[in-house]
């Protein structure tokens, strides 16, 4: 090694092809451009010969076992070569023919983008256009403080929202944990044994978990109800005010007969976008729209990715465009008979 | 199924011959949609089979089949791209194309979701980038302090090597091969490695000359971090600003393989060689005297609008050499390849191809034939090769088979093929390699012993014609084949178009995965050649002076004006100067590259395009119009 110049690569020897037994010394750290008319042997000598090489001695570090998956590396006619530190090769050919791959995708710029958006992405809601909030359990416990001192208020936990059936089950399960009060469509009532719904009307349905006037006495209480709330009510919870009068006709606004949309729970709240009622808050760990109660996830950067399931547009599975039946291919000429016309090529 | 459409129709009394128009609107849906309420009973007759085959259920109807055996998971690929023809990609109606779903386009930073900024041109990108840590909260700036800096520096590197008109969502199948090369260039400058060897091929290839000083000053980058930067170029620019320049030759092939002389661009300047007297300007390619005045006729493209460009509508004078320039993404693919080349194969073959937007177009009764000669490989197997590809080595096989001897042994032209059992060696059937299979080991490649790398067996190599067998032929260059087969005018016609195209060094019968971007293309183009034209012909080459030095783009220039000529059209997509400068009609697209272009600058002569002002192509078109001696 030590009569090696280190600044230069040394190719002695070098027959790839038509080269005929050249020796050629190129200058490290420099901008080399070897030129030559086509067939000259340019290729030869950069591709086959010092590119060739490098990438054998590449493969050698392998296994054998390894090296089966990778491939023969044919060893190229060449006496020797010095000096050789490892080679890429950026060559011109097309990278990519998946209609997933992108110019963000390839460059990685996309990728920090999307972590971008996933942790400094303000969200807003599709609903409302407005800024979505989202609530720590202290920050609830003050706000119920700031807003409702004074007031007796009941803490819902909501278990379901705009569905459909019976829910005796639910009912039966909520008793035996002891509760004592649940909130049916807006009116709040008393749990009893073998107690059932319509099963064919949508409902909305919370438990009543604690009932209290704020006042600096109930702290704790307050924020361990408020705890448990959001654990029963999945990072979701309301809090009711009491107000005697308004304690009866709370008409659930939505009409009964509306189609069932059974979408994702989160835009199941899409059709929950009435003004529930005024004495009702919503309060989230989620993020979450004040007015309408829509919730979204806590972004995560597959969010933003359009080849996730967790991105991607649910139509076009995150390609951008779709096939659509053209009516047009399918009757190219209206004029012709009807056996004629249609998909016929 | 149309078993179904007919019984379905017979219980409706629908007239299936009655025309589409006037058929009542309820008829016609019924047969198309379906009808999903009643259940009925339908008797088909499978063949009118005696036996009736009875089904009941409700019809489907045939919008509904066709989306069902598209997503069906069970309909074969035949199928599905049957059922493709009657659909068209449209840009999904639920995201408009933002790929993602509603929620995710609903976060936003300072004001912009991350569909809006992928859809944005990469300056224009980076720009919103610059200071936005002030724009957005305290908070903000400091989770994404790291996150900016890396996006900032990574567009920056793709701006650096002239990618300014790119945008992030644009998919990598519609990127040119210059463009992802200089894409993955801009990554490993990125990647601030040091003390690796990076090899580029042509990376000027598709660049315009405008951004070429951009590509320069990345390579420059990339060698200050600290790597060696290896660039097998032809172009001037980048050859004189290297710091080491090795020409290779001097001539192809047999003739090539030394160094001719290597050392600074200066001192390979001073050296006399071929590389020399062009870099120095002694040798040029003449400007012709006289542009060719065409037949007069004209094509005429009115209102393209795919992609960038802005209403574009050009006309091209036929029999003449036309070229297609602009800087890249200046929207010239776009109009020739995607536009005008399927409008065109429209007519002459009546070919499925979809050209995009335009509005109209005229004059397409004066051409009968078009042919777009492009770079993509000829042939994946080894068993491919120029002579199999143009066609020439079926005549070369019947030559051989009318020899006396031949004929004395009853041997056919399927005897000389390597590719059929009766005359080719049985050991490595052909390829003149034999593979070992090591199992665990990789394979190894030698030579056939048997054969000896001849391909063929002993009996087929007593066959000789002028002393050479079969497979010393195949081991011909182009240039010894062509004084070989002076004697036989239809194999001399088409092996000497080879050699003029600059393939005289190729063997007849070198693989064809050993051939070249632009040696496949002029291999393509010789083929183009060597069948009779007729006079009315269309030519579209993209970039045909890939790979070529100055040496052979004469050459080439020769043959193109060969063809027009001979009335033919040729029109070429290039940003080399040589090239434009001995054009008849040239298009200048621009001014800029992705939404700044899409214009037609002008169209006419080179003498009169340099007198444009907003194009870049005239500047420098100035000073080799004025490089006349």
């Amino acid at each position: 090694m030590s009569e090696i110049s280190n600044d230069q690569i040394e190719v002695s020897g070098a027959r790839v092809h038509n080269l005929k037994n050249i020796d050629v010394s190129i200058p490290k750290n420099k901008l080399v451009v070897i030129t030559g008319i086509s067939g000259s042997g340019k290729s030869s000598l950069a591709f086959d010969t010092i590119y060739a090489e490098g990438q054998r001695r590449y493969m050698e570090t392998f296994g054998a076992y390894a090296r089966q998956f990778v491939g023969d590396m044919e060893r190229p006619d060449v006496d020797k070569i010095t000096g050789l530190s490892p080679v890429i090769s950026i060559e011109q050919k097309t990278t990519n023919k998946n209609p997933r791959s992108t110019v963000g995708t390839i460059t990685e710029v996309y990728d920090f983008l999307r972590l971008l958006f996933a942790r400094v992405g303000e969200a807003y809601s599709y609903n409302t256009g407005k800024k979505m909030v989202k609530w720590s359990e202290e920050e609830i416990v003050e706000n119920i403080f700031r807003r409702f001192d004074g007031e007796k208020i009941s803490l819902l936990a909501p278990l379901v929202r705009g569905r459909k059936g019976h829910y005796r089950e639910l009912f039966e399960e909520t008793r035996k944990k002891g509760f004592v009060k649940v909130r049916i469509d807006g009116e709040i009532k008393d749990l009893a044994p073998k107690m059932q719904v319509d099963r064919y009307k949508i409902h909305d349905i919370e438990v009543v978990v604690d009932r209290l006037k704020v006042s600096d006495d109930f702290k704790v209480r307050i924020s361990q109800s408020v705890q448990q709330t959001l654990k029963l009510g999945k990072d979701l919870m309301m809090v009711a005010v009491e107000k005697e009068e308004s304690k009866s006709k709370n008409q659930n606004p939505r009409s009964n007969t509306s189609n069932d949309k059974t979408l994702f729970e989160n835009s199941e709240s899409d059709v929950y976008n009435a003004p529930v009622d005024r004495n009702i808050v919503l309060f989230s760990k989620q993020l979450m729209c004040e007015d309408t109660g829509l919730s979204y996830e806590e972004p995560s950067p597959n969010a933003f990715s359009f080849n996730s399931p967790y991105g991607a547009c649910p139509t076009c599975k995150g390609l951008g465009n779709v096939y659509t039946i053209d009516m047009d291919e399918v009757i190219p000429d209206q004029s012709k008979q009807l056996k004629k016309a249609v998909l016929l090529r | 199924m149309f078993q179904q459409v007919v019984q379905f129709a017979k219980k409706h009394k629908i007239k299936l011959d009655t025309a589409v128009n006037d058929l009542p609107k309820e008829q016609l849906d019924l047969i198309l949609f379906g009808d999903k309420n009643i259940s009925s009973a339908l008797v088909v007759d499978v063949n009118d089979e005696s036996i009736p085959h009875e089904y009941t259920g409700s019809y489907e109807g045939i919008i509904p089949m066709l989306k069902r055996w598209f997503a069906s998971a069970n309909s074969t690929e035949a199928l599905r791209e049957w059922v493709v023809q009657f659909m068209t990609l449209q840009t999904c109606s639920t995201c408009n194309g933002a790929r993602l779903k509603k929620e995710s386009l609903w976060f936003k930073i300072d004001d912009r979701n991350i569909a809006e900024l992928s859809d944005l041109n990469l300056d224009n990108l980076a720009a919103w980038f610059d200071g936005l840590e002030l724009r957005i909260s305290n908070k903000q700036a400091t989770i994404g302090k790291d996150v900016l800096k890396e996006i900032s520096e990574r567009l920056q590197f793709l701006l650096n090597v002239g990618l300014t008109y790119l945008t992030l969502n644009r998919s990598t199948r519609t990127l040119s091969g210059g463009e992802s090369q200089r894409i993955r260039l801009a990554t490993q400058i990125g990647s601030q490695l040091q003390g690796i060897t990076y090899i580029l091929d042509e990376p000027s290839i598709g660049l315009h000359q405008r951004d070429n000083h951009r590509l320069i000053d990345a390579l420059k980058n990339l060698r200050d971090v600290g790597n060696n930067v290896i660039v097998v170029e032809h172009d001037k620019d980048i050859m004189l600003a290297a710091d080491h320049l090795i020409d290779v030759g001097p001539k192809a092939g047999k003739h090539g393989g030394t160094i001719v002389s290597e050392g600074t661009p200066t001192e390979v300047l001073a050296s006399g060689s071929d590389t020399a007297k062009y870099l120095n300007g002694e040798k040029t390619i003449p400007v012709p005297l006289e542009r060719r005045k065409g037949n007069g006729k004209i094509i005429e493209l009115k209102g393209a609008t795919g992609n960038n460009l802005q209403n574009v509508s050009i006309q091209l004078p036929l029999g003449k050499l036309i070229v297609v320039t602009g800087v890249s993404g200046s929207g010239k693919s776009t109009l020739i390849n995607e536009t005008l080349y399927p409008i065109l194969s429209k007519y002459c073959y009546d070919s499925k191809a979809n050209p995009m937007p335009y509005k109209s177009v005229k004059g397409l009764e004066h051409i009968d034939k078009v042919i777009e000669i492009d770079q993509s490989p000829i042939g994946r197997t080894p068993r491919s090769n120029p002579a199999t590809y143009c066609g020439f080595f079926t005549e070369i096989r019947t030559l051989f088979a009318a020899i006396p001897e031949a004929k004395i042994r009853g041997y056919n032209a399927g005897r000389f093929s390597f590719n059929v059992k009766t005359g080719r060696c049985d050991v490595c059937e052909g390829g003149g390699m034999r593979v070992i299979e090591m199992n665990f080991l990789p394979d190894v490649y030698v030579h056939c012993e048997k054969c000896n790398g001849k391909r063929y067996n002993r009996e087929t190599l007593e066959i000789r014609y002028k002393g050479k067998s079969i497979a010393d032929v195949l081991d011909m260059t182009v240039e010894d084949a062509v004084e070989f087969f002076q004697p036989v005018p239809y194999l001399y016609r088409k092996i000497k178009i080879l050699a003029d195209v600059g393939l005289g060094y190729i063997t007849l019968g070198q693989s064809a995965v050993t051939l070249s971007g632009g040696e496949a293309q002029r291999v393509k183009l010789s083929t183009e050649l060597g069948k009779k034209d007729t006079g009315k012909t269309f030519y579209i080459l993209d970039e045909p002076t890939t790979g070529l030095h100055f040496q052979d783009i004469e050459h080439l220039l020769n043959v193109l004006h060969k063809l027009s000529d001979r009335g033919n059209t040729v029109l070429v997509i290039e940003h080399n100067m040589d090239v434009i400068k001995v054009a008849d009609h040239v298009i200048d697209l621009g001014p800029e590259g992705g939404d700044g272009g899409g214009k037609v600058l002008f169209e006419g002569t080179p003498e009169d395009l340099i007198h444009s002002k907003e194009s870049y192509t005239a500047q420098f078109l100035k000073t080799e119009l004025l490089n006349i001696p």
